[in-house]
């Protein structure tokens, strides 16, 4: 170590980050809330740029700076792909009081807070796929998949595993662009596998059989069970197994996939907590007769992402070159994809007042109302780029008004558009009725009785005060696969903090809390 | 090799003489640096001071614990990983690197490494403890790491990525530094007997407040 570096030019670095001000930034709307901090929409005074602030929670002294920021600044700096969020820079703001060095009152430079700026996007997935009446494409789905995919390849041939890739988290843009985001729980791994890791990671609705059997260690296959998940959610319109603990999650796992034994996963009696969580009752792969729906090549490439045994399960560079991707209908070019209400309109306080009146009663209403959940499936093939066929109600640009406010007049709960031969009943959702807060409601009815949070991480509706709340708890989901539970876990992709209240999340609650249990 | 590096990072193995010798190296490469820098200081031309990044981590006086006593302490009650303290030491090269006007001395080598440290295992392990524990085991206040931990990580620019490339050739780096100071010392022995002058400076023999306290 040198004690200094005499002659050495510090040349290789730009500007620092932590450098400037957060007041080079307007904030135009804040547009996620949780217990891990704000998420704003802003601009860069200098440039014009539209970016989007994370606040980073700073208040739990006894945690110090987030784990979960630190591993997510570290991981982002190294990673820079089209399919994964950008972080741009870090900003502090100054606190009150400071002296002439900067300090406040107690010698704390940083006392006020700290941001970090991502590029904007306007949607995340499971908003997107939210939205009353929407709808997905055949060419559609595989755009969003290979992106995903992309993406994802990317992360693992760099030594990164996500270890949280849940709708949520992906993040859409207006050109059709999809990238990962929050990488909070993210991880770098070696190639031999041989570190222990925890195994109290991803979603629990996403997380795969190796963890819930309590593995320590693994690697990207734990993503590609996750990307199975989407998957089949997007083609089959909801969650395809909402578990609601993780001996239930494991069990729906068996029921989909069968139940493993030595042949088809060896090993797997070994499992940590295999005695614990066997299963007991023979059950065999029901996976091609529950999506029977579904192409032949999308059921192929589903069933080898579905996989229990994860060394046998297909990686994402080989997913990529699966048939579903090279066959008709073939994905679409992103920027074909229609642009959903844009959430860059600056909305006035006047209009965030009235929204928030609106959110009022729409919050009242929902008491009265469960949420029913239902997403739609995608429409048929069609082979156009473009799904004009894109039904339901909702227009697909109107500015001035958000679909997501639905106050407490709107129902959306008009009579299922179906929109291209629908082949197959939309399970659980009798009554037809759209939950009115569903679509890219981007939360801002945090809070509510049912953790909805399923909107947009920054609302794609620019709501005020929308965002990933994922408020927790929340009544329970259906089982089968018939139901969708209203209890999605959800936390903005922006929302990595210590986001408590995920749903049925790794910990079940405060995300910082995961790292600090020998405390 | 001290520690073995996987492929993408650094790997948490690591058996009781690994540890030790990486404890041991660091320490080792530690002292003498702080002893170097105490000779710059204390001669007569150089300007007293830590330089202006570091500041924050300045104590009043120097503990009575010495470098490899402290990092021992450090390792016994958090259990973080061995790679964590070659990280750490990664670190606070970066730091020296960034700010050369920067000395790592001995009023404020405790701190760095506490800080580094902890966020090195932050950034690596997957378990760990919070920053309240590890202020109890470095025996400063809670208040006072978080501040040292901000410091660090805005210091460093969060650069806290360290390659496994990068991590070898600092374990390497640390092993020969360590052969190295090995010879050394027999060597400072022999002239120090010869010559009767006493050129090192302890690091731990000053009246402190600021020790870190016991843990039961």
């Amino acid at each position: 170590m040198a004690a200094a570096a005499p002659g050495q030019l510090n040349l290789d670095e730009s500007p620092s980050w932590g450098s400037r001000s957060v007041d080079c930034f307007e904030k135009l709307e804040q547009i996620g809330e949780g217990t891990y901090g704000q998420v704003y929409m802003a601009k860069e005074i200098r440039t014009g740029e539209i970016v989007a602030l994370k606040k980073i929670r700073m208040d739990n002294e006894r945690e110090g700076f987030p784990i979960t920021a630190i591993r997510e600044i570290k991981i982002l700096k190294k990673l820079h792909h089209e399919n994964v969020i950008q972080l741009k820079e870090i900003v502090t703001s100054p606190g009150p009081e400071k002296d002439e060095q900067g300090r406040s009152a107690d010698g704390n430079k940083y006392k006020g807070s700290i941001y970090m700026v991502f590029e904007y996007m306007d949607h995340d997935l499971t908003g997107l796929a939210d939205r009353p009446g929407m709808r997905f494409s055949v060419p559609q789905i595989k755009c969003y998949m290979r992106q995903l995919l992309t993406g994802l390849h990317y992360c693992h041939v760099n030594q990164v595993l996500h270890r949280d890739i849940k709708g949520s988290n992906l993040l859409i843009d207006n050109e059709g662009n999809l990238k990962l985001a929050d990488f909070g729980l993210a991880r770098s791994f070696s190639g031999d596998h041989n570190a222990n890791l925890t195994n109290r990671v991803i979603t629990l609705w996403y997380r795969p059989p190796e963890l819930l059997l309590g593995t320590t260690k693994y690697g990207p296959a734990v993503d590609m069970w996750s990307v199975g998940c989407i998957f089949a959610e997007l083609l089959h319109g909801k969650p395809i197994l909402p578990g609601k603990n993780e001996p239930e999650q494991l069990n729906k796992i068996f029921e989909l996939c069968g139940a493993p034994d030595e042949l088809t996963w060896p090993g797997v009696t070994k499992m940590p907590w295999y005695t614990n969580f066997k299963p007991t009752r023979p059950m065999k792969k029901r996976l091609r007769e529950v999506f029977k729906h579904f192409d032949r090549h999308a059921l192929e490439l589903l069933e080898r992402m579905l996989t229990l045994d994860p060394s046998q399960r297909i990686s994402a560079k080989d997913a990529l070159d699966a048939e579903y991707f090279w066959n008709d209908p073939l994905p679409c070019d992103p920027k074909s994809l229609p642009k959903y209400e844009s959430s860059h309109e600056f909305q006035t306080k006047k209009k965030r007042q009235q929204q928030r009146q609106h959110e009022e009663m729409a919050k009242r209403q929902k008491l009265q109302h469960p949420p029913q959940h239902a997403r739609l499936p995608p429409i048929q093939p069609t082979g156009q780029a473009h799904p004009q066929l894109r039904p339901g109600p909702n227009q697909p640009i109107h500015n001035s008004q958000p679909p997501v406010v639905a106050g407490p007049s709107h129902h959306y709960g008009k009579p299922r558009p179906s929109g291209g031969p629908n082949r197959y009943p939309p399970g659980g959702n009798p009554s037809g009725g759209y939950n009115p807060n569903r679509g890219g409601q981007g939360g801002g009815y945090s809070g509510g009785p049912y953790p909805q949070g399923r909107g947009p991480p920054y609302a794609a509706s620019g709501m005020p005060g929308a965002g990933p709340r994922g408020g927790g708890g929340g009544g329970g989901g259906g089982g089968g696969y018939g139901v969708g539970a209203p209890n999605y876990p959800q936390a903005g992709p922006y929302g990595s903090g210590s986001g408590a209240g995920r749903g049925p999340n790794m910990m079940g609650g405060n995300r910082n809390q995961q790292y600090g249990w020998q405390q | 090799m001290l520690v073995s590096a996987g492929d993408g990072e650094i790997p948490v193995e690591g058996g009781e003489p690994t540890t030790t010798r990486v404890l041991e190296a660091i320490s080792c490469v530690l002292e003498r640096l702080v002893t170097r820098n105490e000779r710059v200081v204390s001669s007569p031309d150089s300007v007293r001071n830590s330089g202006k990044g570091l500041s924050v981590f300045q104590g009043v006086r120097a503990p009575s614990i010495s470098i490899s006593k402290y990092l021992e302490r450090i390792f016994k009650y958090t259990s973080c990983s061995p790679s964590c303290f070659v990280v750490g030491y990664i670190y606070m090269d970066r730091l020296v690197h960034r700010h050369p006007d920067s000395l790592v001395g001995s009023l404020n080598v405790h701190r760095l490494v506490l800080t580094s440290v902890m966020v090195a295992s932050k950034v690596l392990d997957d378990e760990h403890y919070n920053n309240a524990f590890y202020a109890r085991v470095g025996g400063i206040s809670n208040s006072e790491l978080n501040r040292l931990e901000l410091e660090l990580l805005f210091l460093l620019d969060f650069s806290v990525v360290v390659s496994s490339r990068v991590f070898e050739s600092y374990c390497l780096h640390l092993e020969k530094e360590m052969m190295w100071n090995g010879i050394n010392q027999r060597i400072d022995r022999n002239m120090s007997s010869s010559t009767g002058e006493e050129t090192e400076i302890s690091v731990g023999d000053t009246m402190q407040s600021s020790s870190p306290n016991a843990i039961d």
